[in-house]
């Protein structure tokens, strides 16, 4: 674990709850998704998106519900609430400022 | 795949059973599956592909936190109720020895004996509770 995905691990239930913004979506779709927009770069640890679906369901930014069949399974879909839609939005806007932030010390070297 | 699910099941062996565990096991296995599948098509052998999904799976510690801070607030919940109940059931109870005491035999005053006995249940939930808070 480098420290690069040591920032980013702060910011997951942001980067999930945006993935899941976007349409209902399920685990491993969700872990695939983030593999394949970072072209490899960052990968989810199961174990931790499985940690942050309980961790954002507590707080009721997200639900769920099973969805359609895969192998003989069915799929636990999740969608973002209203309460959730709201949280992502301030998450957003605090992560511009911050960055704005830290960008004045970290760039023009 | 019988090894997949193997490994999920001893993943979860310590954490106390409920039906938010099953529902959660649930999940991981088939989305483990789908893993499996796609690692599968991709040209890896199955055995190859589980022990991928496996070791990318990561450290379950984290999860069984989310689960335990769930779990809390409720058993708290739990040992006020027991209290409330013991109290109000000993005090029925108490009022029982104390009317047949009175009423059957008013000349030999015993209904302090079993009230002590009583009294048990109710300190016993009193501390529980004290422990809790």
């Amino acid at each position: 674990m480098n420290i690069r995905s040591d920032i980013i691990r702060g910011h997951l239930d942001a980067i999930i709850l945006r993935l899941i913004s976007e349409k209902d979506r399920y685990g491993y779709e969700i872990s695939k998704e983030i593999t394949d927009r970072t072209e490899g770069r960052f990968q989810i640890k199961e174990a931790t998106l499985y940690a942050v679906f309980q961790r954002l369901h507590r707080k009721e930014l997200i639900e769920s519900y099973f969805g359609s069949v895969s192998h003989g399974g069915k799929r636990k879909y999740y969608s973002i609430t209203p309460l959730g839609r709201a949280y992502l939005s301030e998450i957003v806007k605090e992560w511009q400022e911050a960055k704005n932030i830290i960008d004045l010390f970290m760039e023009g070297l | 795949m019988k090894k997949l699910k193997k490994h999920v099941d001893k993943l979860f062996s310590d954490v106390p059973d409920s039906d938010e565990k099953e529902v959660l096991k649930q999940e991981i296995y088939e989305n483990l599956q789908e893993k499996v599948q796609d690692l599968i098509e991709q040209g890896k052998d199955e055995e190859d592909a589980i022990n991928k999904a496996i070791v990318e799976f990561g450290d379950i510690d984290e999860i069984k936190m989310e689960l335990v801070v769930t779990k809390n607030p409720l058993r708290k919940n739990n040992t006020k109720y027991n209290l409330g109940f013991s109290i109000w059931g000993s005090l029925l109870i108490i009022s029982l020895f104390v009317f047949a005491n009175f009423y059957y035999t008013p000349d030999n005053i015993w209904f302090v004996y079993p009230t002590f006995v009583v009294l048990w249940w109710p300190s016993v939930m009193f501390y529980y509770w004290r422990k809790t808070r």
